[in-house]
C-alpha cells in the first residue's frame, strides 16, 4: 500500500516538475550512458581482438629466444644464438609440430627512386611463413625456398600503394632499396584488417628470404619462430616436445608462447582496459548524481509543507525518508534507462564506423541498471534524510 | 479523555528561553465540543501542537485515553497522530497535486493495515461533508469552505477519537465559517467525537458547549 502509493506519489511529483527533472535526468543520462558507451565499447574491442586472433588459429605456438626477462627488446646479450639448421630441423625432431616459420626483423632505411618509405619494415621470412599467417598473395608470387640468399622480396599492400603513389609501374620489377642492398619486388601480398593479434603489421611489410636477411640486416639474429601444431597433437604436447628439444640443442634459452596464454594474458589487458574506460564514465556518472542529489535537495525544500501535513496526518520518518528516496532512485533509474539506450546505441555506432562486431553486453545493461538505482540511493539519500529529519511544525508552518 | 497537568513549554530564542506555557492544566471528557480562546500570542497555538503530539512539552504530563503520551518516541506519536487524532488546520493544507478523494484517503497511507474498501469509506465521508460531486477535484478547484470541507472528511477518515481545529473558520467568511462550525456540532452531537477548536473569535467560541480562555501561557480558570 505504502510503496505503490509512494511510486504513484513519486511518479506525480516528478511530473509536476517537468523542466527540472528532465535536466537531473540528461545528468544520469550521459552518466549511465558514458559507462555503458565505454564498457560496452571494451567488450567489442576485446571480443573483436580475441576473434582475430583465433581467426588466424589457436593452433600456434610462438618460440623466442629469452632475453632474460625482457622479451623483444634490447640487444642480444645471451652468447649462443638460435641457427637456420636447427629451427629447419624442429618438425623432424617434433613429430607434434607441423610447420615452422622462423623469422628476423630487419632494420635500416628504406627507400624507391631516391624517395625514403616512413612505413615499411623489413622482415626476413621463409616460404612456410605466408600459409602460418594466414596470408595470400595479390600479386606476382611470395618467397619460395628456392629463393635463398636472392635479392628478391615480396612487399605489403600499403607499401605497394606507396610504390605506386611514387611511380613504380608496373608494380613487379620495381627495386627498393634497403640499407645499401638493392631488392626487386617479386610479388604483393594482400590487404589485412589493421588491428589483429599479429606482432607485426603484414600491410607494412617487406618480406625477403630468410636467408638473405641474415646476411643483409644489420645485427641479424633469429629470434622468433611460428609453430604450427600438427593437426591431432594438442598445443601442450607440441611445448612439451618443443622444450624438450630447445634443451637437447643447449643453445640460448627459449620461451614458448602458447595461444591459450596470449589470450588469457589480452583477456587481463582488456580487463584492465574496460576497466579505466568503465572509471572514467564514472566520473560523469558522479556529475549525474550530483544533479539527482540537487534536484532532491530543491524537491525537499519546495515541499515542506507537504511533509509537515504528512507528518501530522502520521506519516513517521522513515515513511517520508521512503517517499524522497522512491523519487530518487525513480528519477535515475529512468534516467538509467534512457542511458543504456544511448549507451548501446552509442556503442552501436563506434562499432559501426570501426567496422567492429556489435554485440550487445548483457552486463552492461544490468551494470547500468544496478548503477543507476545505487547512484538514485546513494545521492537521494541525504535529501531523504533531510526531509525525514524536519520538524513537523517547522516544516508546517514554512511555506 | 485528555489530561494536562501543569504543562510548560519553553523555547530558546538566541541566548533568552522563553516561556510559552506556564503550567497549563486542562482536562476534556469524551464528547465534548470545546474551544480554547485566547489573543494571538498567548500561546493557544503551542498548545495546539502539544495536544496534537506535534510538540512535545517541556514539562508536565499528558495523558491521552489514560496513557501519558508527551515523552512516547517519534514513531509512536506519528501513530497516535494518525489513529486517533483527526488535524482541522486554518489553511486546509490540503495536497494540491491530489484530488480531493486521494487528500482524504492520505492518513490510511500511513497506517500498516491494508483495506480495500478504503475507497468507499472516502467517498462515504465525502458525502458526509456535502463533497460527493468534488471527489475528483483538486483544491485549486474548490473554495475554501469546499476545501475545509474536505478536509474534515480527512480528519474523520481515520476514525479518530478527537479532531483537533485550528482556528478551522479562520480563513473563510462567517456565512461559510458557520456551517463550518454546524458541521463540528453535528460531528459531536451524532457520533460522539470530541471536538477542541482554537480560536481567537469569540463567536466561535460561543457556540462550543464549553470555552477555555487562555491568557498569557495559563488557562484562565
Amino acid at each position: 500500500m505504502i510503496v505503490s502509493a509512494n511510486l504513484q506519489e513519486a511518479a506525480r511529483s516528478l511530473l509536476s516538475a517537468k523542466q527540472r527533472t528532465i535536466l537531473a535526468l540528461i545528468g544520469i543520462v550521459i552518466g549511465i550512458g558514458s559507462v555503458i558507451a565505454m564498457v560496452s565499447v571494451g567488450r567489442i574491442v576485446q571480443d573483436e581482438a580475441l576473434r582475430q586472433f583465433k581467426e588466424m588459429g589457436t593452433d600456434i605456438l610462438t618460440i623466442e629466444k629469452d632475453f632474460g626477462g625482457s622479451p623483444g627488446g634490447g640487444p642480444s646479450k645471451a652468447p649462443a644464438s638460435l641457427k637456420l639448421a636447427d629451427v629447419a630441423a624442429i618438425p623432424p625432431a617434433c613429430p607434434a609440430v607441423a610447420v615452422v616459420a622462423p623469422s628476423v626483423r630487419g632494420s635500416g632505411e628504406i627507400s624507391f627512386a631516391g624517395k625514403r618509405l616512413e612505413r615499411a619494415a623489413p622482415m626476413a621470412v621463409t616460404a612456410s611463413f605466408l600459409d602460418i599467417n594466414k596470408l595470400t598473395i595479390r600479386e606476382g608470387r611470395f618467397l619460395s625456398d628456392l629463393d635463398q640468399q636472392s635479392q628478391y622480396c615480396v612487399i605489403g599492400s600499403e607499401v605497394a600503394d606507396e610504390l605506386t603513389k611514387l611511380g613504380a609501374r608496373p608494380l613487379l620489377g620495381s627495386r627498393i632499396r634497403v640499407g645499401t642492398h638493392l631488392l626487386t619486388v617479386i610479388g604483393v601480398t594482400s590487404e589485412v584488417p589493421t588491428g589483429g593479434m599479429r606482432r607485426f603489421e603484414p600491410n607494412e611489410m617487406i618480406y625477403v628470404h630468410i636467408t638473405t636477411g641474415l646476411r643483409i640486416f644489420a645485427n641479424a639474429e633469429l629470434s622468433t619462430i611460428m609453430a604450427r601444431v600438427r593437426p591431432g597433437a594438442t598445443n601442450d604436447l607440441a611445448r612439451e616436445q618443443l622444450a624438450a628439444y630447445f634443451s637437447r640443442l643447449k643453445g640460448p634459452q627459449v620461451r614458448i608462447t602458447s595461444p591459450e596464454e596470449i589470450i588469457a594474458q589480452m583477456e587481463k589487458q582488456m580487463q584492465m582496459f574496460t576497466l579505466l574506460l568503465g572509471a572514467i564514465g564514472s566520473i560523469s556518472l558522479i556529475v549525474g548524481g550530483v544533479g539527482v542529489m540537487n534536484v532532491m535537495l530543491v524537491s525537499v525544500t519546495e515541499r515542506r509543507r507537504e511533509i509537515g501535513i504528512r507528518r501530522a496526518l502520521g506519516a513517521k520518518r522513515g515513511d517520508i525518508r521512503g517517499q524522497f528516496l522512491i523519487e530518487s532512485v525513480i528519477l535515475s533509474l529512468v534516467g538509467g534507462l534512457f542511458g543504456i539506450v544511448v549507451g548501446v546505441g552509442a556503442s552501436w555506432l563506434i562499432a559501426h564506423f570501426a567496422q567492429w562486431q556489435f554485440s550487445l553486453s548483457l552486463g552492461a545493461i544490468l551494470l547500468g541498471v544496478g548503477v543507476s538505482s545505487g547512484v538514485g540511493i546513494f545521492f537521494g539519500f541525504y535529501p531523504a534524510r533531510q526531509a525525514a529529519l524536519l520538524d513537523p511544525i517547522v516544516a508546517l508552518k514554512s511555506d | 479523555m485528555l489530561t494536562l497537568r501543569d504543562i510548560r513549554k519553553s523555547y530558546r530564542i538566541g541566548p533568552t528561553e522563553v516561556d510559552v506555557l506556564k503550567g497549563v492544566n486542562l482536562e476534556v471528557q469524551q464528547g465534548e465540543l470545546l474551544s480554547i480562546m485566547g489573543q494571538s500570542g498567548c500561546g493557544k497555538s503551542t498548545l495546539m501542537n502539544v495536544i496534537g503530539l506535534l510538540d512535545r512539552p517541556t514539562s508536565g504530563s499528558f495523558m491521552l485515553d489514560g496513557a501519558e503520551v508527551s515523552y512516547t518516541d517519534d514513531d509512536a506519536l506519528s501513530e497516535i497522530r494518525n489513529q486517533r487524532i483527526g488535524f482541522v488546520f486554518q489553511q486546509y493544507f490540503l495536497l494540491s497535486r491530489l484530488t480531493a478523494l486521494e487528500n482524504v484517503a492520505l492518513p490510511l497511507i500511513y497506517r500498516s493495515t491494508t483495506g480495500t474498501d478504503h475507497h468507499h469509506r472516502c467517498m462515504d465521508l465525502l458525502k458526509r461533508v456535502g463533497m460527493a460531486d468534488r471527489a475528483h477535484h483538486r483544491p485549486n478547484e474548490l473554495s475554501g469552505g469546499q476545501q475545509q470541507r474536505v478536509a474534515i472528511a480527512r480528519a474523520l477518515v481515520g476514525s479518530p477519537s478527537l479532531i483537533l481545529a485550528d482556528e478551522p473558520t479562520g480563513a473563510l467568511d462567517t456565512q461559510v465559517g458557520g456551517e463550518i462550525m454546524d458541521l463540528f456540532k453535528i460531528l459531536n452531537a451524532e457520533e460522539g467525537i470530541t471536538v477542541v477548536i482554537i480560536t481567537h473569535d469569540p463567536g466561535i467560541a460561543r457556540q462550543c458547549k464549553r470555552v477555555a480562555r487562555m491568557q498569557d501561557g495559563v488557562i484562565l480558570p
